[in-house]
């Protein structure tokens, strides 16, 4: 995977490339934003991780020329305000999602990988979240390159979770992801259900959590 | 140093800002006193002309009837000098009783006469009347003399005339009562005075209501400056009368000013985050790359101290700028939002947080549509939630919940832990104070963040028993919407 890492702080794009780079991803790094949509045309990055306060022309042109030239790579904002102003000004401008800092290291590698498995679930039917791979045409699912055995709804409620990993998603939305169930369907079944699946999905290092009152998140376990 | 100074800044504008609260009370000075002056100077000239010509058209008015009516008392006057008979050498004169009662006839008055020889010996008529004072002299034979005079106590209008009797003049005085000129004069006074405080009025209501129409831009530029706050700068656009464009055009400069200036502190704000984040995150990463990588486990339980540090320090700076916003006059407090929306935002991000061992984050959430501001409130809410996984302690159970009730939208964070005794929660509002079995990476800022912007919002923080068992209830009511 390849990850263009635009940011002006030295220190800052040294441990966050280090960072990055122990995943086993490259990265490339530059300090101003002006050269940014040439070196997105020129090489096929997976990612762009944009700062907002940069020197010469800021995170929001630099992300508004590059969906002005159609170039469709996910971008993940950097940013230190928090306004939430800035925050929507960022999604309409384009964003994938942003992290305002100081952020965990952890939470910017997990959003990086989710953001990439989403662009690349637009573009191809292969999702990969640790040991466990989905095939979405095929309707498959496999656990180190094994098959595994799921039923109709728990594949529904799968794909449906893989294309949403790393958000909570909330109970009323996973009912309506199969249409194996009928209308009016109990909070029961759909528990039994996603305790099944937790059961058959665990052992490949990804974990369905559970958050109170909120939904269900499917993350990896870092 | 840089957090004070910003505070400080935010302080001036927000006094600057504080339109609405001086606009109608200048507006309303200005008005009135305009208004009275205006009044005045046009009422003035009127308060001296008014009288001026009436008592001229009193006294025209007076002076015609008084002409006409001495001209009636000099017509019995020529009549008796017509009778007057010199055929015998001596003047002599005959009345009649009809005559007589024909001279005397008046609907109000008493007519008196006499008819003097030139000697002076009564001829005929009343010879009382010669009692008169005071008593004109003599007239000229065909020369006529009025004369107000008094005879026993009364007043009377006299006219006397000359006739030539031969060697002298014979004299013929008429006097009447002044009852038909008095009450002449009453009619007179009333009518002048009657139509002059008319015509007062009516000048002065004219007068009321063109000044009224002349300042009613002046109005319009008040309701027009009511509608302007910091957050609201926009150049007036109301269509004013020529003379008032110099002042509608030095107001939108202020405006421009000022919104440049807000702007500026919007940008100090934004730059002062960014100034303290960046390096904060660099040390952070810096920390958690090192716990990542390859090293001596014996190092671990520092790193693990120096990380919690860092984003204890980071949320220090987070709050420190948290609170110059909430204090920040130029923020929109008004706008539609749902506390759930809010919850559930927060909610997505703690799911990513590492919480202590055991704790357990839950959500029970319903729709609670406010009136507010959108990351000030979510910072509330971020801020009860880390004081109560600060302070509630392993294996505590938190639950966010909001809602909506008559009195208002309301959102709590409850927790099991410990909580705070009725006694200490008043101070556990206060600034950097935390509490006595306080640990973790509390700032001792959170409560007094919440409770602020709880206030910000015209709502309130309070801190509540848990529902069952002992814990802490932190929870914000908020006054209710429209």
């Amino acid at each position: 995977m390849r990850i263009l890492l635009v940011e002006d702080d030295e220190q800052l794009v040294e441990t966050t490339a280090r960072a990055l780079r122990s995943q086993g991803w490259v990265v490339d790094c530059s300090a101003r934003g002006e050269p940014v949509p040439r070196s997105l045309r020129e090489d096929a990055y997976d990612l762009l991780i944009l700062d907002i306060g940069l020197a010469g022309i800021d995170g929001f042109e630099t992300l508004r020329r590059v969906r002005a030239e159609g170039l469709a790579v996910p971008v993940l904002i950097l940013t230190a305000r928090d306004a939430v102003e800035d925050r929507v000004r960022g999604l309409e401008g384009g964003a994938d999602d942003y992290l305002v800092k100081p952020f965990a290291l952890t939470e910017l590698v997990a959003r990086a990988r989710a953001l990439v498995r989403r662009s690349q679930a637009r573009t191809s039917n292969q999702l990969q979240l640790a040991r466990l791979r989905i095939d979405q045409e095929a309707r498959r699912a496999y656990l180190d390159g094994e098959p595994l055995p799921l039923s109709a709804r728990e594949w529904d409620v799968l794909g449906f979770l893989m294309t949403r990993a790393g958000k909570v998603v909330p109970k009323e939305h996973i009912a309506l992801a199969s249409n194996a169930w009928e209308q009016g369907v109990s909070d029961n079944a759909i528990e039994v259900c996603l305790s099944r699946l937790r059961a058959k999905i665990e052992p490949g290092g990804v974990r369905l959590r559970t958050v109170r009152g909120l939904g269900y998140l499917l993350e990896e376990i870092g | 140093m840089l957090t004070a100074w910003g505070r400080s800044h935010i302080a001036k504008a927000g006094r600057l800002g504080s339109g609405p609260a001086l606009g109608p009370q200048v507006a309303e000075r200005l008005r009135s006193s305009l208004h009275r002056r205006l009044f005045g100077w046009l009422l003035l000239p009127l308060l001296v002309v008014l009288p001026v010509l009436g008592t001229a058209l009193y006294r025209q008015v007076q002076h015609s009837a008084q002409s006409w009516l001495d001209d009636g008392l000099e017509d019995t006057a020529l009549t008796l000098a017509g009778q007057i008979d010199l055929r015998g050498g001596t003047p002599r004169i005959d009345i009649s009783v009809t005559m007589d009662r024909a001279l005397r006839f008046d609907r109000q008055d008493d007519v008196f006469y006499v008819v003097l020889a030139p000697g002076g010996e009564v001829l005929q008529g009343d010879a009382g009347l010669v009692e008169l004072r005071p008593l004109p002299p003599p007239q000229p034979a065909g020369s006529v003399h009025y004369g107000d005079v008094r005879l026993r106590g009364r007043e009377l209008r006299l006219v006397q005339l000359g006739r030539d009797c031969g060697d002298g003049a014979c004299q013929v005085l008429v006097a009447e009562t002044l009852h038909k000129r008095e009450a002449l004069q009453r009619e007179i006074t009333t009518f002048v005075a009657l139509n002059g405080v008319a015509l007062a009025l009516l000048l002065a209501l004219a007068a009321g209501w063109a000044i009224r129409q002349g300042l009613a831009p002046l109005t319009d530029l008040s309701t027009e400056l009511e509608r302007r706050d910091l957050h609201r700068l926009t150049p007036l656009a109301a269509r004013l009368p020529r003379e008032l464009a110099p002042l509608q055009a030095a107001f939108n400069r202020l405006f421009e000013r000022l919104n440049r200036a807000s702007e500026a502190q919007r940008e100090f704000l934004a730059d002062a985050a960014h100034q303290l984040r960046t390096p904060l995150t660099s040390l952070q990463t810096e920390i958690e790359l090192a716990l990542l990588e390859p090293h001596d486990p014996r190092v671990d339980p520092l790193l693990q101290r120096l990380r919690q540090r860092v984003v204890r320090s980071a949320r220090l700076a987070q709050q420190l700028l948290s609170l110059a916003r909430a204090e920040d006059r130029s923020v929109d407090l008004g706008q539609r939002i749902d506390l759930r929306d809010i919850a559930t935002e927060s909610g997505q991000d703690w799911a990513h947080r590492p919480l202590p061992a055991g704790v357990d984050l839950g959500f029970e959430l319903a729709e609670a549509p406010a009136l507010g501001h959108a990351f000030l409130l979510r910072e509330l809410l971020e801020n009860l939630i880390h004081n109560a996984v600060s302070y509630a302690g392993a294996g505590a159970r938190i639950t966010v919940r909001c809602g909506s009730a008559p009195d208002g939208p309301w959102l709590e964070v409850e927790d099991n832990g410990p909580g705070i005794p009725a006694a200490e929660r008043p101070a556990a509002l206060l600034r950097f104070r935390r509490g006595d079995q306080a640990t973790g990476t509390g700032t001792g800022l959170g409560l007094a963040i919440a409770a602020d912007i709880a206030a910000r919002h015209g709502g309130r923080l309070a801190l509540l028993d848990a529902h069952g068992g002992p814990g802490l209830r932190a929870r914000l009511s908020l006054p209710p919407v429209g």
